[in-house]
């Protein structure tokens, strides 16, 4: 990197602000996503919004491609560095800048983490909804960037519906506020068009969101069935009888297998269990408790364990967390997707991927959140055999393949990114693409904002969507997959 | 077609009005896709036959389009549980001034590939594109429903009463407040129906509450301090609400302000008429009754408020809307209207000058 351009970034951010030996920037390398890999030729950390705002500007000045990167938890390599671009880490903005009980909001800078906002109103007994599993690790600036969701998103939404607006640096330098839908704020709504546009279009600097009082009663139950199918015909019951549960969760054998493995859930030896959590007015909760475990005997459940208090509550979240990384306790390694289907199309999709797993010869588990038909099937291989791990991408594409088949969508939460960018024109026309092009470069028209994500670019040779490896945060027990 | 300024030029109106079917709806996976011109009240009569409905709620719903509803992003009182528009709409199809169809989202509730530009045309005014047809998510029918009427003696009772309520972990599925000579508030409760007297019970334990004197039951809200209303008195109730600003002479605007400084802010919006809104989202209407002169004196007062964030024109004379700007300054964000506009509109054919961009 031309040593001037570094110059001018230290000037900015100070010395101890900017790495560029290799070394340095290795840990910067990738995401979440560990087999897409670039070396940046400059990481800055800025510690404010204005240091943000000069670093975008030289970038813009200079025609310098820049990269956001939050806690660096994606799994679809939307903080993969650009070469001979610069990678801002968000990191040192990390303050929370208000906390509003009376008017039920916080306004935090994006390097907070998801979790920090529910502890700093938790005393006052609210909490902030959307809940990633990586929720405390991942940071605000990378959920708003993903429209990141959880297993509490099936009632509550997603954290599109929680932000209120946000302060921006956009590409060309500028620095703007952003109020959103939520204060009634005139025009096209552009909060929403930022919030999940994977850092392409904006570099947020503070966020405001709303928090939600804590529900009155939490009711969570773990129902065992049979077969797949009677565990789906079970959800869409629940949802047909007109109830919203705060969460629906499935898991099947070598889910359930792999869970038992690592954190000993005591969950049933069975093809299939569900987890159904409610919440709200005691006597909501109570009534439609019932008819929940009424629907779950009807749909042929051979057992059903109501969680009596927290612990118990708790220990059945846990083998549900745990299931996505127990998976290396079943198989030397494993590759995971995030794909849509209308729920009603569950057992459907569900029966297709277990045909694929008998074809493929590679076993596949699924845990999902199946209240909102997202799926996250996970496929085993071995990437000592020759073959398997190509073998593990092929299957993984199929999978998505029926997903788009069957009315859906490429990823519920985890993001484009430049993992399934080249999968797009399945789901959307050269219309459709050509239509959102045009938004980006009107925000963005040199092109310099995260360049190569999202949008389908023809791959590089040798960078194939891969395999999954533990993410280090996962690998010390910091967070768990859902 | 009120909204807005007067368009600079019209050479032709595209009306939506035989883009009326419902394509899908979804019932098992509780989502519908309807065209823009279909009416709010047609689409949830048919989506009831399966006990269902999108739950919005804007004023006069048997006239608002869909497209009209999403292009405004207009609501009412449900918005307090559902949201707006944005909130549930999943995916669009857009008619766009290069004249190819386009879609963005899709049909599944949870969804995060590509760009929402559901979203985006969300509040744009048809600005930007022609909606064409959505995607929303639904909600179930509730089996009962109960409202509270609360007359408050003051505004700052009122605003206790709401604190009370924000802090409560009550969960009322619309949380009105209506000021104008009488401070009133609406608390609707829609669930099973044990569930939603049990909540009944426990808003009426509300200290802010307790000192107003017994609530009678079953009641029109006709002067009594509180009343609970169920079926056709708590529908007239509620619709009586909605219309009755319209009905009434005068500017209004579209306001939000923070939820918490209601009483203090009302303090400062001296010429304000009538407030009518959601209580705890800190958004809604306000009349504004007198001359044009006293009109725009008291939007300009409500735009410098610190309490109030947006204020919007929804109705005026012209001559108002010649003196203040319809929209009010809308910061930061103009420019980047401005980008979008070219990059959409490039020939500024659609809603000229109109507004916001
Ligand atoms: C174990 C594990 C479990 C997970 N569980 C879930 C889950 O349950 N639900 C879910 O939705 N996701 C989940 N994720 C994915 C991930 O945690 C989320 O996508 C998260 O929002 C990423 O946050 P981050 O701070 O790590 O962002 P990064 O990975 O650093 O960045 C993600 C994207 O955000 C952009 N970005 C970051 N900061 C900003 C900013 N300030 N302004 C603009 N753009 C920015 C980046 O450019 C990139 O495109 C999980 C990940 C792991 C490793």
């Amino acid at each position: 990197m031309d040593p001037a351009f570094l110059n001018q970034l230290q000037r900015i951010v100070g010395a101890g602000g900017v790495l560029h030996d290799p070394l340095d920037v290795l840990t910067y390398e990738c995401d979440g996503l560990p087999h897409l890999r670039m070396s940046p030729a400059a990481v800055v950390l800025p510690a404010s919004a204005a240091e943000v705002h000069d670093v975008v500007r030289l970038c813009a000045r200079a025609r310098v491609p820049f990269v956001p990167r939050g806690h660096g938890t994606g799994l679809s390599g939307g903080a993969l560095p650009v070469a001979g671009g610069v990678l801002i880490a968000l990191s040192r903005l990390n303050r929370v800048l208000e906390v509003d009980i009376p008017n039920q909001r916080v306004t935090v800078e994006p390097g907070v983490t998801n979790l920090e906002i529910t502890r700093q109103v938790a005393p006052f007994g609210y909490y902030y909804a959307p809940d990633p599993s990586s929720q405390q690790v991942c940071s605000i600036g990378g959920n708003v960037a993903e429209n990141s969701g959880g297993a509490h998103c099936l009632k509550y939404g997603f954290t599109t519906h929680h932000v209120i607006g946000v302060d921006a640096v956009m590409p060309d330098g500028e620095l703007v506020r952003i109020d959103g839908a939520l204060t009634d704020a005139p025009g096209p709504d552009l909060l929403g068009l930022i919030v999940g546009s994977e850092g392409t279009l904006a570099i947020v600097t503070s966020i405001t969101v709303r928090i939600l009082r804590r529900p009155e009663t939490v009711q969570t139950l773990l129902a065992a069935f049979d077969t797949i199918d009677a565990g789906g015909a079970a959800v869409s019951e629940i949802i047909g009888a007109g109830i919203i549960p705060a969460a629906v969760e499935m898991m099947d054998a070598l889910a359930i297998r792999a869970a038992e493995a690592a954190v000993h859930p005591g969950f049933p030896e069975t093809d299939t269990v569900l987890i159904v959590e409610l919440d709200g007015p005691a006597a909501e909760v109570e009534a439609l408790f019932e008819i929940v475990k009424d629907i779950c005997r009807r749909c042929k459940a051979t057992s059903i364990e109501v969680a009596a208090d927290e612990a118990q509550r708790m220990r059945i979240w846990r083998g549900r967390k745990a299931a996505f990384a127990a998976m290396g306790r079943v198989s030397p390694n494993y590759y995971v997707q995030d794909g849509v289907v209308p729920r009603t199309k569950l057992p459907e999709v569900l029966n297709r991927i277990r045909d694929l797993e008998r074809r493929s010869g590679l076993p596949i588990g699924n845990v999902f959140h199946a209240g909102d038909g997202n799926l996250h099937p996970l496929i085993c291989y071995d990437e000592r055999i020759p073959g398997q791990s190509d073998k593990a991408v092929e299957v993984a594409a199929e999978i998505l393949s029926y997903c788009i088949d069957a009315g859906g969508s490429l990823t519920g939460e985890h993001g484009i990114g430049a993992d399934k960018n080249t999968y797009m024109p399945q789901m959307f026309s050269a219309a459709d693409l050509a239509l959102m092009q045009r938004v980006r470069n009107a925000l963005d028209p040199l092109g310099l904002c995260n360049p190569g994500k999202i949008f389908p670019t023809p791959r590089l040779c040798g960078e194939v969507p891969g395999p999954y490896r533990a993410h280090p945060v996962e690998k010390a027990g910091l967070a768990e997959r859902m | 077609m009120d909204w807005g300024r007067a368009p600079q030029r019209v050479d032709a109106i595209l009306s939506t009005r035989r883009l009326n079917r419902l394509l899908a709806h979804a019932h098992g996976d509780l989502t519908a896709t309807i065209e823009a011109g279909a009416t709010l009240a047609e689409v949830n009569a048919t989506l009831a036959r399966r006990g269902q409905c999108l739950p919005l709620d804007p004023p006069f719903a048997d006239r608002a389009t869909i497209g009209g509803i999403l292009a405004t992003n207009d609501s009412g009182p449900l918005r307090h549980r559902f949201g707006t528009p944005r909130d549930l709409v999943i995916g669009v199809q857009l008619a766009t001034t290069d004249g190819t169809l386009a879609k963005a989202g899709g049909q599944v509730v949870k969804n995060v590939a590509g760009y929402d530009l559901s979203k985006l045309v969300c509040g744009s005014f048809g600005s930007l594109a022609a909606i064409v047809s959505a995607t929303f998510k639904l909600t179930p029918l509730p089996r009962a429903s109960k409202t509270i009427v609360v007359e408050a003696p003051d505004v700052e009772t009122l605003g206790q009463i709401v604190r009370d309520v924000m802090s409560s972990q009550l969960e009322p599925i619309a949380f009105d407040i209506h000021v104008s000579d009488v401070a009133r508030l609406l608390l609707r409760f829609a669930s099973l129906p044990n569930v939603v007297d049990a909540q009944i019970e426990q808003t009426l334990a509300l200290a802010a509450l307790k000192g107003l004197g017994a609530p009678k039951r079953q009641g029109r809200d006709g002067g009594c301090a509180t009343a609970v209303t169920e079926d056709d008195a708590e529908r007239a109730v509620w619709e009586e609400r909605s219309r009755r600003m319209w009905d009434s002479p005068g500017a209004i605007v579209r306001a939000s302000w923070m939820p918490a400084d209601l009483p203090a802010a009302l303090k400062g919006a001296t010429r304000v008429t009538e407030l009518a809104g959601r209580a705890a989202v800190g958004a809604g209407l306000i009349r504004i009754d007198g001359d044009v002169r006293t009109q725009a004196a008291a939007v300009e007062q409500l735009r410098h408020s610190t309490s109030f964030r947006h204020v919007v024109i929804v109705r005026g004379s012209d001559e108002l809307k010649s003196i203040v700007d319809v929209w009010g300054p809308l910061g930061d964000r103009e420019r980047l209207f401005a980008s979008l506009k070219h990059a959409l509109d490039p020939n500024g054919i659609l809603n000229a000058g109109r507004g916001p961009l």
